[in-house]
């Protein structure tokens, strides 16, 4: 297959390169710390490919819930576990250091910001990025009623499927969610009560 | 079915998540430190949700996106569940290490 080098496809192939070089250091660093960090653009440069397919909001909940949540709960645990915070370096002992991952960063961002541009669908054909074709227009949900309303959109599509298709197995995550809180409170909490005070006849 | 979404060939995409499952799972084989373990079951996850979100646009049908959204609840829930049994864990052997616990063996 001739590799065809549009817009688009550098686009994704930096992107898919920071993500597979990141994907990398996670698993190769020594220290959990820089690996956390690469686990945030890894999951920042996922959100940019999904934001090129167009999936506006599974982007969005890339970077809420993975970048934002989950990965604020894992440097939390690491700090907790308190593994080797003295050999985080001084950036500011470094000035071409800081400014070469200042530009780097700054790369990254302009990436991604270009990618959900791509995969926006505009109205206009003049402007950058998909133009309201045959695929953006796949993707109109119908919503059942009496209206014959059409939720148009990624956004709008995802939220109508949810509550109307899905709407059973949506509960029964927050369900779960609700579990897994109260267990996680459960398993993380000091024992209050001293060992010997505890008398369980049920074990 | 879309043979490219957005002028990007379709295999790139699962080319794309295959290479991250594997580093996944080779960082779930090699590492010793559960937190590093617990990181790479999520670059498992993600690679996963990239496939469903492909062949959600690939197909032109709403319910991969759906069930990413549904994923990443569940992988939320772990989160917590696994990292209160690390911190649980470390209390009792202050070490993170999997490789000295050794309770269940027998």
């Amino acid at each position: 297959m001739i590799l065809e080098l549009n817009f688009e496809t550098i686009l994704f192939l930096a992107l898919g390169s920071i993500t597979v070089l990141t994907a990398i250091s996670v698993v190769l660093q020594k220290n959990p710390v820089i690996s956390a960090i690469s686990l945030v653009f890894t999951f920042f440069s996922l959100a940019g490919v999904y934001g090129l397919m167009g999936a506006i909001f599974i982007a969005t909940m890339q970077v809420l819930v993975y970048a934002g949540a989950i990965m604020v709960l894992v440097v939390f645990v690491l700090m907790l576990l308190s593994q080797r915070g003295d050999q985080l370096v001084n950036f500011y002992e470094r000035p071409f250091r800081v400014l070469g991952l200042f530009f780097l960063v700054f790369s990254f961002a302009l990436a991604l910001s270009q990618s959900l541009l791509t995969g926006i669908p505009r109205s206009l054909e003049i402007t950058k990025g998909v133009a309201k074709t045959d695929q953006s227009s796949a993707y109109q949900y119908p919503i059942q009623g009496d209206t014959g309303e059409i939720a148009k959109g990624n956004v709008a599509s995802v939220g109508a499927s949810t509550y109307l298709d899905y709407a059973l197995p949506f509960e029964m995550i927050s369900i779960l969610l609700l579990i897994a809180v109260i267990g996680a409170v459960i398993l993380a909490k000091k024992k209050l009560i001293p060992q010997e005070e505890i008398k369980d006849n049920t074990l | 079915m879309n043979p490219t979404l957005s002028g990007v060939p379709v295999e790139y995409y699962l080319g794309l998540a295959s290479i991250l499952f594997s580093i996944g799972v080779l960082g779930v084989l090699v590492r010793k430190n559960a937190v590093v373990i617990f990181m790479s079951v999520e670059l498992i996850l993600n690679s996963v949700n990239l496939v469903f979100v492909t062949f959600s646009k690939a197909l032109a049908t709403i319910s991969g996106e759906v069930i990413v959204f549904f994923v990443m609840a569940i992988a939320a829930a772990e989160a917590a569940v696994g990292l209160a049994l690390v911190i649980a864990i470390f209390r009792q052997k202050k070490s993170s290490n999997v490789d000295e616990l050794q309770n269940l063996r027998w």
